[in-house]
């Protein structure tokens, strides 16, 4: 049982990343392979205003994700949209972002240093009682933050009009540009709020193992292992792609060690693929010829 | 066509005997001379440590590096350049055969020779396994999975106690050393370039490797199987089209490119008889991209002036030195150094030379040998007076026949041959096709017979794409069958119904817009899916011999649809009209016996579809069957022998154009009553 349950809760964590994946991916069809590092930068953002005590904590928070989602605004405009203009089988965008985690790691680590700094700002500290389980009130947070984002991005996309454009926008820029509406505007705005919520995820989880430049690259693989797996196209897909690789990843970590911990979760990304390539509760595609 | 008319007969049929052995002349002595110089650059690289001074050690020790990421690159180049599916997996493979040589050698106890065979062999093992499960992702779900597998492979290094962890392997605490020995074969012990006094023999094979490497890829990117690449790259279902099996192809390339991975990492091995896992980072992968797309994705040379140049980079001072200007001038925290600068040049690189160096230098030389020519000149002149001839050649179409057959000939397809002689060659019966509730195609019939048009027609919707797309194999049909000179094609993948003789072309002509014109013709020869690999590799000689007669084939085609003078400009630069007749001559080239053409003249002007029917006349004369798809009223009415007009995926009528054309359900159904625009 143990595992099962702080497999759901460090899945939540992994959703909640898993989430600005799959929001870039329904808007502009592209991947932000930088997210390590906009987590690590948020964290560094709300570690470099703890001083200030007139900001409330909610306010530091705060600045960490603003900080990651003016940069990751920045990022789509000038890193992500130009190498996105040769159609559909355009993967410049790919080697780009790829490009740009090595330039914000190598800045974030000469500024910041290498080794990690305790950060205070929005820390739970003990652990509350699930199911018979001790589990961390912080990681019980991220898990529950994820769920609850989750549900609001669902519910922004679905019910208005906000959700409307961003499906337009995914489906047919050019057409939905004839409407009024710049994908341009709506790419940078959903990069914004995506890189937002990896910057949020830094924060929280620098409070319990500290901010470090690296902190975010075993995040990385493991969201974008958990989008995969939920499907790209698909809001509730990182809640369900969390929980499966969270529990399937500590239950194995916890009988045959960490090490196949991890190599579970990701054989479970090429099972996933090899099944249904769009994802567990993506939609497949239609070719046209 | 206008062009046959212009050129006398003389101009194209008198070199013609001489014009192959030519090519396959000219071609040896491109390839003797890619190897001459490629192995004399070779021996260049490692005249500095022919005494073994201690000062060329590190210079043996850059040559191997740079030597590993060509392999390795090379091998990538062939699926991120050729194939366009971006892997960022290399470096796992990299890794792993790093790492699989000296433990099959250490601690399986192999001897080298076999081990390093066991290493490659278990890197196209794992790559096959990968390809398998991989082969329907496209663009970020593909790279997703390579990097899964890249990542993988690091941890398990890094993590795993048989691989020493950071104590690296070998380590003194499991091998009692931290080298491991030298391979010895017959007598002759190769050194890796560590200790000054001994000369390090083991650059010797390390550079044969990869001059061989390089040329092997060199041959399989100018053979059929290199085109057949290029050809999944642009569009998976035109290469199928073509005859390529496109499941097992890209399984192919991309066991080849983890092989060529994993050779890179033997090379490793070799030189520095020692590996350390966090040398073998996802930094590696990405360089290994960063090579190929710096050096020039999709060109020969670009992988290996990409990785010495990456490789040069990062050994070199130059970086550091960048790095400590902005800390004095800049700021002494906010500074980029190696990693971060590797960034932005991968990031310039994409915006910049988005081709490559190679790619770019090749661009420019072009455009220079061009202006110097005056190439572009001749050619748009030609294409204005083949304008003009069009205008001529529209009173003109028994002659414009009569010309073709003269002296531009179409191999005669064999007579249909069936079992039995009353069978027609192609037979389709009761076909429908089902898209959820739709009923795009129901119960369908069809007969043609060679030397015979059949054209399709009914408005929007009435599912004339579906049925070429069901008769090519594109979709899968619900019910009924599709018989074609006695073989049942049913529901067979569009490779098949290809290589049984079945050439299409597409609504929007689907063409390499970056290839020559001819080119893109020399990709329809069947050879694009039936080439071995090994024969496309090692280039034996019936390949010279093929190419120069698919050479000269090709430019007899070009010539049949009056493109023979622009055989050398971008299939890009045609206008639309020629771009159609580009996909005929390519469709011809396979040696089909039945084209099937969706809407050939839609775009086309008045005049151009006047050349087309012609061209399709001709066709029709050499004994091919022609199921033209058409909303062009006037070009089947003077055309088509059989009429088959089509609505809401039925059969509304059938017979001669005349006939068809004043059927009063046909003219209610184009004029009559009001339809949903459908797909089509």
């Amino acid at each position: 049982m143990e595992p099962v349950i702080l497999g759901l809760v460090l899945g939540g964590l992994y959703a909640l990343l898993a989430q600005s994946f799959v929001l870039t991916f329904i808007t502009t069809k592209t991947l932000n392979f930088a997210v390590g590092e906009f987590v690590a930068l948020g964290a560094f953002a709300t570690i470099a205003v703890s001083s200030w005590s007139w900001l409330p904590s909610f306010g530091r928070v705060a600045v960490g994700f603003l900080a990651a989602s003016v940069v990751g605004a920045l990022a789509y405009r000038f890193i992500v949209l130009p190498f996105t203009t040769q159609g559909e089988h355009d993967t410049r965008w790919l080697l780009s972002t790829v490009a740009l985690s090595f330039v914000m790691l190598n800045l974030i680590t000469n500024v910041e240093g290498p080794s990690p700094q305790r950060s205070g700002t929005a820390r739970l500290g003990g652990s509350v009682d699930v199911l018979g389980v001790g589990v961390s009130k912080q990681q019980l947070l991220l898990a529950v933050l994820a769920v609850v984002i989750s549900l609001i991005l669902i519910v922004v996309s679905q019910r208005t009009s906000i959700g409307l454009v961003m499906r337009a926008v995914s489906q047919d820029p050019e057409t939905t540009s004839l409407m009024g509406i710049s994908p341009r505007l709506v790419g940078m705005g959903a990069y914004a709020v995506a890189m937002g919520l990896a910057g949020l995820a830094g924060v929280l989880y620098a409070a319990t193992v500290g901010a470090s430049p690296v902190m975010g690259a075993p995040l990385l693989v493991a969201s974008i292992a958990v989008a995969v797996i939920g499907g790209l196209g698909s809001l509730w897909g990182p809640l369900l792609g969390g929980a499966l690789y969270g529990v399937l990843s500590e239950v194995a970590s916890f009988q045959y060690g960490a090490i196949w911990g991890e190599t579970a979760g990701l054989l479970l990304v090429i099972a996933v693929l090899v099944w249904k390539p769009e994802g567990l509760l993506g939609r497949r595609m239609e070719v046209k010829l | 066509m206008s062009t046959i008319e212009k050129s006398p007969p003389t101009s194209a049929a008198a070199p013609e005997p001489q014009r192959p052995r030519s090519h396959v002349r000219s071609a040896l002595r491109g390839d003797v001379l890619f190897a001459v110089v490629a192995f004399g650059v070779a021996v260049l690289a490692i005249l500095p440590g022919r005494d073994g001074a201690g000062t060329s050690i590190s210079t043996m020790q850059l040559v191997a590096s740079m030597a590993a990421m060509t392999v390795a690159a090379v091998g990538l180049n062939l699926l991120v350049g050729y194939t366009k599916l971006v892997s960022l997996g290399q470096g796992g493979f990299y890794a792993i055969g790093a790492y699989a040589s000296a433990y099959l050698t250490l601690d399986v106890g192999l001897p080298p020779l076999l081990a390093i065979l066991g290493a490659l062999t278990l890197c196209g093992a794992i790559g096959a396994v990968v390809a398998v499960s991989s082969m329907r992702l496209r663009g970020p779900q593909f790279a997703v999975i390579t990097l899964v597998l890249a990542v993988l492979v690091e941890r398990i290094l890094n993590e795993g106690n048989a691989f020493g962890r950071l104590a690296g392997y070998p380590n003194y605490a499991e091998h009692d050393t931290t080298s491991m020995e030298p391979v010895s074969v017959f007598g002759i012990t190769f050194r890796p370039p560590m200790i000054a006094g001994e000369v390090a023999t083991v650059m010797v094979p390390i550079v044969v490797v990869t001059v061989l490497v390089l040329i092997i890829a060199r041959n399989i990117a100018k053979s059929p199987w290199g085109s057949s690449l290029s050809a999944i790259g642009e569009s998976e279902m035109l290469a199928a089209h073509l005859g390529v099996n496109v499941f097992r192809r890209k399984i192919s390339v991309f066991v080849l490119a983890s092989v060529l991975g994993g050779l890179g990492g033997v090379i490793v091995t070799q030189a520095f008889a020692h590996l350390q896992p966090e040398t073998f980072d996802i930094y590696l992968t990405i360089t290994i991209v960063l090579a190929v797309v710096f050096g020039g994705s999709g060109t020969i040379l670009g992988p290996l002036v990409g990785a010495v140049a990456i490789v040069w980079l990062e050994q070199s001072d130059i970086l550091a030195e960048i790095g400590s200007f902005q800390q004095e001038n800049i700021s002494d925290t906010w500074y980029l150094s190696t990693s971060g600068l590797v960034g932005v040049l991968f990031i310039l690189t994409l915006f910049l030379m988005p081709r490559g160096i190679v790619g770019t230098a090749g661009q420019l030389l072009a455009t220079v040998m061009h202006s110097r020519a005056a190439g572009p000149d001749a050619a748009s002149a030609e294409l204005t007076a083949g304008a003009a001839a069009d205008q001529r050649a529209e009173d003109g179409a028994a002659a414009a026949t009569t010309s073709t057959g003269q002296h531009a000939r179409v191999e005669r397809p064999p007579a249909a041959s069936g079992p039995d002689t009353a069978e027609p060659m192609l037979r389709i019966s009761g076909l429908s096709k089902n898209f959820g509730g739709l009923r795009a195609v129901a119960e369908m019939d069809l007969a043609v017979d060679g030397g015979q048009i059949h054209a399709i027609i009914g408005p929007n919707g009435a599912g004339k794409s579906t049925l070429a797309n069901l008769l090519t194999g594109v979709y899968q049909p619900t019910e009924g069958t599709v018989t074609f000179l006695g073989r049942d094609l049913t529901g067979q993948a569009p490779h098949h119904v290809s290589r049984a003789g079945v050439a299409r072309t597409f609504q929007t002509p689907q063409l390499f817009h970056d290839a020559t014109v001819r080119a893109n013709v020399l990709a329809g020869f069947a050879d694009t899916g039936r080439t071995p690999l090994w024969a496309a590799a090692l280039k034996p000689p019936g390949r010279y011999r093929r190419d120069a007669e698919m050479r000269a084939e090709a430019d007899r085609l070009l010539d049949l649809v009056g493109l023979g003078d622009v055989a050398e400009l971008r299939a890009s630069e045609l206008p639309y009209g020629k771009q159609r007749s580009l996909e005929i001559a390519r469709a011809l080239a396979g040696e089909p016996q039945l084209i099937v053409l969706d809407e050939p003249a839609a775009g086309l002007l008045a005049t151009e579809s006047v050349v087309l029917g012609d061209l399709l006349l001709s066709l029709r004369a050499e004994g091919f069957a022609l199921v033209v798809v058409e909303h062009h009223m006037d070009l089947v009415a003077r055309i088509a022998d059989q009429v088959t007009c089509m609505d809401q995926g039925r059969l509304l009528a059938r017979g001669t154009p005349s006939e068809v054309l004043s059927d009063e359900a046909v003219v209610a159904a184009y004029l009559g009553k009001p339809h949903e625009e459908g797909t089509h």
